[in-house]
């Protein structure tokens, strides 16, 4: 139907296109969903009119509820209620035993027993993975994203701490694939509040912005230059947050209480960290404040908590995150003194003590007039908006860089650098290595992440084999190793004997990560799902078809029907467009929208062939038939 | 942008002449105008293999600047383009004044926290290390310029010395700093 529409050159008789995208900002403690709506980006509330989201999962033999409904069970049903998921991203069984060696009871859910080297949480509907209950939180995200937007989204933006690894960042597209979301890119959270800040306020320079979250933190140091958004260094700990500042309190509680964290229930457990988070939040208005904990029938515990007690249980944390501003401001090679602007983001940036400490380092009152909560699904959305080609002036351009070195393992469990933290991203790198033994004829390829020498300390991404290459005596064989990282931040490694050609290849499926298999098994799980809505998806392109071809075929009528058309002819073209309307409304299947449009098509061909002739006639009046040549 | 940018070389990629002391804010400048055109981002809606070629280009353009950013691997690049791989080379030979005063500058690192004032010590050290570095590249423009390929080698190979005696001070400077937070 296309050669229906004959337009001036240069110009489209489709009104222009807008395309749905949304920006995800999956948070440890909530997450939020934001979009561009007439030209400004926003968060989405949902029907009450809330816009966090809390980032709780409670399973339920027959239901799964997210939210806030979720959370209000917490106390009363610890092992089903899963919160703080994110902190379990891309980690293995090990990595947690490592990471939550001081407070072992901390996590009060039952982990299955099995091989497999990614923990699963037991749940009254089944043993569930980090991916599969982020997956969970993302659908009713992407859902509130289509009834706000009314529409089919186009896909989503989802935010990932700056200093998150491989595995983590995997693990997050993972679950956006698990909810059905198309992702459009992996976008650093710091690098999203610095657009929602820099395009907010039309600063210009070296801005750092420190963001203090759940569960992780971030710094990033970043140049703002005409729509660019350049990032010069990131660092930061993807374990570190205001979690911890609640884990502080509770061990100061427990201590003053005289209670043995080990003699606890999960509920109680659960109970004195939710009293701490309240603690810590009540300090932020007064100077102190009461808390009260029934540990039992016979056991109760009030006490008084205090700023300056405060601060020197969360003292150390926030030294740590100091640390990292210094190695950050040191890496991008930027003094103190040239930071225009320290933006804070993040909801532990309330904390009035982490505001103090940071102004005093960077010298400069912190900035904290954006919502600390939203800023970052709102960078990430004005990111959605621009991919999927709604900015009109398409100046918005983000850098990032890549947060921790990528490495092999080579001779004596040393990790070689191929490239180094804070390397602008995508990159490309290849590193030649040989062998060490005569007749060699394989090789294994290691592949870690982080900035230790030694293999061990450093985390394990991949392990593959290169085989069969012709043996030659040590140090002959030339074996080729290339790493790309792309612009998600996702790492595929590829490995090529020279001499001989042979190659091999990986997606860098992390070692901690799922298998492809666990992966398939769940996509799986969701299939029924999924074909519903591949079946609503083309149903609904092909209504915007119909849409355009009804429009077409009546402007072209209107235009010249009368002179070209006989009054049968018009009556032919009109009567098999009525019924196209009719389908256009009432069709279930998108095979009938097609069939209908397929017969207006033919029906109205002559007519078409009339029009081109007389369009090219038009154009040619008056001119010489060389000037076609 | 045409394809051809696979064809340049890292200097004609920034429209800069070849040089030990390129513009460092025009090479910021040519950067961020080539990411503009080039970025995986400017063809999220494009096909799977146009989407392959800005990661390509991007890579390049990356790798490129990164390359003349840094003075090391600057001058080691200006060398291969005169056909010299410093990489994996086994020839290390080095006259034997330096070798000495890079072993004495490593001794006193390793001791300098016994210093009074070892933060000051240290800052005195990297300016030093600067401008035996600024030297050397100064040296290094005149051998290469004659085709002086051997004595250029020998002078980016103090300079990758230098280079990493300044990231282990940086990192004791670090240490120290972080200590007193």
């Amino acid at each position: 139907m296309a050669l229906l529409q004959i337009s001036e050159p240069g110009q489209s008789t489709k009104p222009h296109e807008h395309k749905f995208a949304i920006g995800i900002d999956l948070g440890t403690t909530n997450s939020l969903v934001a979009s561009v709506r007439s030209g400004k980006a926003d968060t989405l509330s949902d029907v009450d009119g809330k816009h966090l989201l809390p980032s709780v999962v409670r399973y339920s033999a027959d239901s799964i509820v997210v939210g806030l409904a979720a959370k209000e069970n917490q106390v009363k049903d610890p092992h089903n209620t899963i919160s703080s998921i994110k902190r379990l991203m891309g980690r293995g069984v090990e990595d947690l035993k490592a990471q939550f060696k001081s407070l072992s009871d901390e996590l009060p859910y039952e982990f299955a027993e099995g091989d497999s080297v990614v923990p699963r949480i037991k749940t009254a509907a089944g043993n569930k993975t980090a991916v599969e209950i982020s997956a969970d939180i993302l659908k009713v995200l992407k859902l509130r994203g289509e009834e706000t937007l009314g529409d089919e989204l186009e896909g989503a933006v989802i935010t990932v701490p700056a200093y998150f690894d491989d595995a983590q960042r995997q693990a997050t597209k993972d679950a956006a694939t698990l909810a059905g979301i198309n992702v459009l890119r992996l976008l650093n959270e710091p690098t999203a509040a610095a657009v929602a800040y820099g395009l907010d306020s039309g600063a210009e320079g070296i801005v750092a912005v420190y963001d203090l979250g759940g569960g992780t933190f971030d710094i990033s140091i970043m140049q703002l230059k005409q729509g660019v958004f350049e990032v010069l260094s990131t660092g930061g700990d993807s374990a570190l947050g205001g979690d911890d500042f609640d884990h502080a309190i509770a061990q100061w509680i427990l201590e003053q209480a005289g209670v043995d964290s080990s003699e606890l229930s999960s509920s109680s457990l659960r109970l004195v960290l939710q009293e701490a988070c309240s603690a810590k939040e009540a300090l932020s208005e007064h100077t102190e404040t009461e808390i009260k904990i029934d540990f039992s029938a016979d056991k109760n515990w009030t006490g008084i908590l205090n700023r300056e007690i405060l601060n020197t249980l969360i003292d150390p944390l926030i030294k740590k995150t100091l640390m990292s501003c210094r190695r950050a401001l040191r890496d991008a090679d930027v003094d103190k003194e040239q930071v225009i602007d320290v933006v804070m983001v993040g909801g532990s940036t309330r904390a009035l003590r982490v505001r103090e400490q940071v102004g005093e380092f960077f010298e400069t009152e912190p900035k904290v007039d954006i919502d600390p909560d939203r800023v970052v699904a709102i960078g990430a959305a004005i990111q959605a908006n621009a991919l999927v080609g709604n900015d009109a002036e398409g100046n918005l351009l983000l850098m990032d860089v890549l947060p921790l070195s990528l490495g092999l393992e080579t001779m004596g469990g040393l990790a070689e650098k191929i490239i180094s933290r804070n390397t602008p991203i995508p990159v490309s790198r290849a590193q030649e290595f040989t062998t060490y033994k005569d007749g060699q004829t394989a090789m294994a390829v290691h592949v870690v992440q982080g900035e230790r020498d030694l293999v061990d300390d450093c985390r394990s991404l991949a392990k593959f084999e290169l085989r069969g290459f012709p043996s030659h005596v040590a140090g002959a064989a030339r074996i080729r190793v290339t790493f790309q990282v792309d612009a998600d931040g996702l790492l595929s490694v590829s490995a090529k004997e020279e001499t001989s050609g042979i190659e091999a290849s990986v997606e860098v499926k992390p070692s901690y990560g799922l298998q492809d298999s666990e992966i398939e098994a769940m996509l799986k799980a969701s299939m029924e799902f999924a074909a519903n809505d591949k079946d609503a998806r083309s149903l609904r392109e092909q209504q915007v078809e119909a849409d355009r071809v009804l429009e077409a075929i009546d402007s072209a009528m209107a235009d010249d029907g009368e002179e070209m058309l006989s009054a049968e002819e018009r009556e032919a073209i009109l009567q098999v467009r009525q019924e196209l309307e009719i389908s256009r409304h009432n069709a279930t299947e998108a095979q009938q929208l097609k069939d209908a449009m397929s017969k207006l098509e033919k029906v109205s061909a002559e007519y078409v062939a009339r029009r081109m002739n007389a369009s090219v006639q038009k154009s040619m009046a008056g001119h010489q038939v060389e000037e076609f040549k | 942008m045409s394809d051809s940018i696979f064809n340049l070389n890292y200097f004609e990629i920034f429209s800069q002449p070849v040089t030990t002391e390129p513009d460092v804010n025009l090479l910021k400048q040519k950067n961020r105008e080539l990411q503009q055109q080039a970025h995986p981002d400017k063809f999220a809606n494009s096909s799977d293999a146009d989407k392959r070629l800005a990661m390509q280009k991007t890579s390049l353009i990356n790798e490129a600047f990164e390359t003349l950013k840094k003075p090391v691997s600057r001058l080691q690049y200006m060398l291969t383009l005169k056909g010299v791989d410093m990489n994996g080379e086994t020839d290390t030979s080095m006259d034997g004044a330096f070798l000495m005063e890079q072993m004495e500058l490593r001794e006193s690192i390793s001791e300098v926290r016994n210093q009074a004032e070892p933060l000051d010590v240290l800052a005195t050290m990297l300016a030093d290390l600067k401008s035996k570095a600024k030297n050397l590249t100064i040296e290094f423009s005149e051998s290469y310029e004659l085709d002086d390929l051997e004595k250029s080698r020998e002078i980016v190979r103090k300079l990758q010395f230098i280079s990493k005696a300044e990231k282990e001070v940086n990192e004791i400077i670090e240490q120290l700093e972080d200590e007193l937070i």
